[in-house]
């Protein structure tokens, strides 16, 4: 009866990490999400980008010895940065109907991010500054991570600072506008390109936070976190419902989770089959997503 | 010498796994489980002449046929998505695929030698060609072979009834069902007929690399079948030989003198084609500009 309940409250912890850690995978998501929603097409670069941002954010701890807080913003502010120049050079002069010509320049492009990042690191791990990485809350049996709490906490405002601008502003009513009807959009006098380009920069915003937390809760900044952030941000988006900002979060404290209870039951060498193959699950008995329209299928 | 067999041998390779893509790229989808088929066909061939003894050709077509299952298998529920999801879909696959021969471990003792997949230690004992005397221009022909076979296949198949009923299906799914083409047959047939020809090209690089392990078969080698097909146009197959030998041939080999540089460049590279040439190197203004300089006189090539 004891060894249950230390399984059952060990299986609490899990949970737990693994939610707070899933809010910067719904941050990564709602990127993807975001992107998509505005072009219908996929950008490969966005986590790279993030991660980009990070190293950027680093440079002004390593050179400057800033406070943590600082390293966050100029991570955003720099994966806001290069977001745009994605957009640039990925998909302003491409014709807006090659889906795949898009696509293959972000793919370079993230061979690009990635090569350099290898090239100026040598490929080695850095050690990346948290905040509250001491601290810890007991609740009796369970305990919450300073760190963690403090990146959950960061995930949630950047979330609801993206809602208002979504919502409440007027550069988030013509996203929202290009988004639904694009040529509509522009015969009410709207930017197409501006617009896009915005979105991009409001999701490397987001994307340099969420790479920023990640090497903050992980330790360290590594070339090796662009692809299964990648991966992950993108089960997420699909999981999610594409184009739905409240799917992403669900699926991103979801996959959060799952990962940790898999990551538990079965050790890290298996932890990734299980997470990929409850996307299976969805794509076979839900493949729109928690809360996609059937529309959004494409 | 030896180099540029070994050379040879790899853009052969490549332009296997990169037509593996092609097919289904016709469809108009675009699928990154090329890698976890490419895997399947590396690991089976390799179980089979490593730990049953099989002779090369048999293991070949044996495990080609067991990577074109498994993509008949994956080829219905993913094939019930599109575009996005499509891709995320498979390479949620390939990813699975991957870490099952991460985790896989199956080791017997063959003439004394321990040998198998060792799970994390990779699969290191695949000396057919050595152990049975061939010479390295002998394993060269024996991969063109097969580059020629695939090659030829599809460039015939292109031009007969089942090219047009692939192409119809990328073009308009829509105006393809309304003439009578069942679209889920079309895209589960291409799905697994890819699956096959990427089942031989890993069955043959498992070969001629000796060692595989689960390294070899991440996103990047997904990534990397979609990128000659689309880099080269998919007008034809031989502009996906063509982006092969550019990419494989001059940037990873041809600029080594450039050291770490040439693989920033490479990331270059595609982005300005995707600017400059949208539909790929080997697109229709290419082929017209080479029938001008060649003067070359078309007769009704059906898809000039």
């Amino acid at each position: 009866m004891e060894d249950f309940w230390i399984e059952a409250i060990e299986l609490t912890q899990s949970v737990i990490d693994g939610l707070l850690f899933g809010s910067t995978y719904a941050l990564i998501g709602i990127g993807f999400t975001l992107i998509f929603g505005a072009m219908h097409k996929l950008n490969m670069t966005y986590a790279a980008a993030s991660i980009a941002g990070a190293y950027v954010g680093l440079v002004v701890f390593v050179f400057f010895s800033a406070h943590p807080l600082l390293v966050f913003a100029v991570s955003s502010l720099a994966s806001g940065l290069i977001g745009l120049l994605v957009y640039l050079i990925c998909f302003r002069f491409i014709p807006v109907n090659n889906h795949l010509a898009a696509l293959m320049a972000t793919v370079g492009a993230l061979f690009f991010i990635d090569e350099v990042i290898i090239h100026i690191t040598n490929a080695s791990p850095l050690a990346f500054p948290a905040l509250f990485g001491a601290a810890s809350f007991d609740l009796g049996a369970v305990w919450i991570r300073g760190d963690l709490l403090f990146v959950f906490a960061a995930s949630v405002a950047s979330t609801a600072a993206l809602l208002y601008v979504l919502y409440r502003t007027r550069l988030g009513l013509a996203t929202r506008a290009v988004s639904q009807q694009n040529v509509a959009a522009q015969l009410c006098g709207i930017d197409v390109h501006r617009t896009n380009a915005t979105t991009f920069v409001v999701a490397g915003l987001l994307g340099g936070i969420a790479g920023a937390m990640t090497a903050a809760s992980v330790g360290v900044l590594s070339p090796l976190l662009t692809l299964p952030i990648t991966v992950k941000g993108l089960i997420v988006t699909v999981v999610g419902g594409l184009g739905s900002i409240p799917g992403a979060i669900i699926a991103g404290l979801m996959v959060g989770a799952a990962e940790n209870v898999f990551l538990y039951l079965r050790g890290v060498n298996e932890r990734d089959i299980y997470v990929l193959l409850l996307l299976f699950v969805f794509l076979v008995f839900r493949p729109n997503g928690i809360f996609g329209k059937s529309i959004n299928r494409d | 010498m030896e180099f540029y067999f070994g050379l040879a041998q790899i853009i052969g390779i490549h332009v296997i796994l990169g037509l593996s893509a092609y097919v289904l790229m016709l469809t108009g989808q675009l699928s990154l489980a090329q890698a976890g088929f490419f895997a399947i066909g590396a690991y089976s061939a390799g179980i089979l002449t490593v730990l049953f003894q099989f002779h090369i050709v048999p293991a070949l077509i044996i495990a080609s046929l067991v990577a074109g299952l498994f993509a008949f298998l994956i080829g219905f529920p993913a094939l019930r998505v599109r575009g996005l999801m499509l891709v995320v879909a498979t390479i949620a696959f390939s990813e699975v695929v991957r870490l099952f021969f991460f985790n896989l471990s199956w080791r017997k003792t063959i003439d004394g030698i321990e040998a198998g997949p060792d799970s994390t230690n990779g699969f290191r004992e695949i000396r057919f060609f050595a152990a049975n005397g061939w010479e390295p221009y002998q394993v060269t022909l024996f991969v063109w072979l097969f580059v020629a076979l695939v090659m030829f296949l599809i460039w015939w198949s292109d031009r007969a009834r089942s090219g047009a009923v692939l192409r119809a299906v990328g073009e308009d799914e829509l105006a393809a069902h309304s003439v009578g083409i069942n679209i889920t047959a079309v895209k589960v047939a291409a799905m697994t007929a890819g699956g096959m020809i990427a089942g031989i090209g890993g069955a043959l690089y498992a070969h001629t690399a000796t060692y595989v392990d689960h390294l070899t078969f991440t996103i990047l080698l997904g990534t990397f079948a979609i990128a000659y097909p689309i880099l080269g146009g998919l007008r034809s197959v031989f502009g996906t030989l063509l982006a092969v030998v550019l990419i494989q041939g001059v940037l990873v080999e041809g600029l080594r003198a450039l050291g770490d540089w040439r693989n920033i460049l490479f990331g270059v590279i595609i982005i300005l084609t995707m600017n400059l040439k949208p539909g790929g190197l080997f697109d229709t203004q290419t082929v017209q500009a080479l029938r001008k300089g060649l003067a070359f006189r078309d007769k009704g090539a059906p898809n000039a």
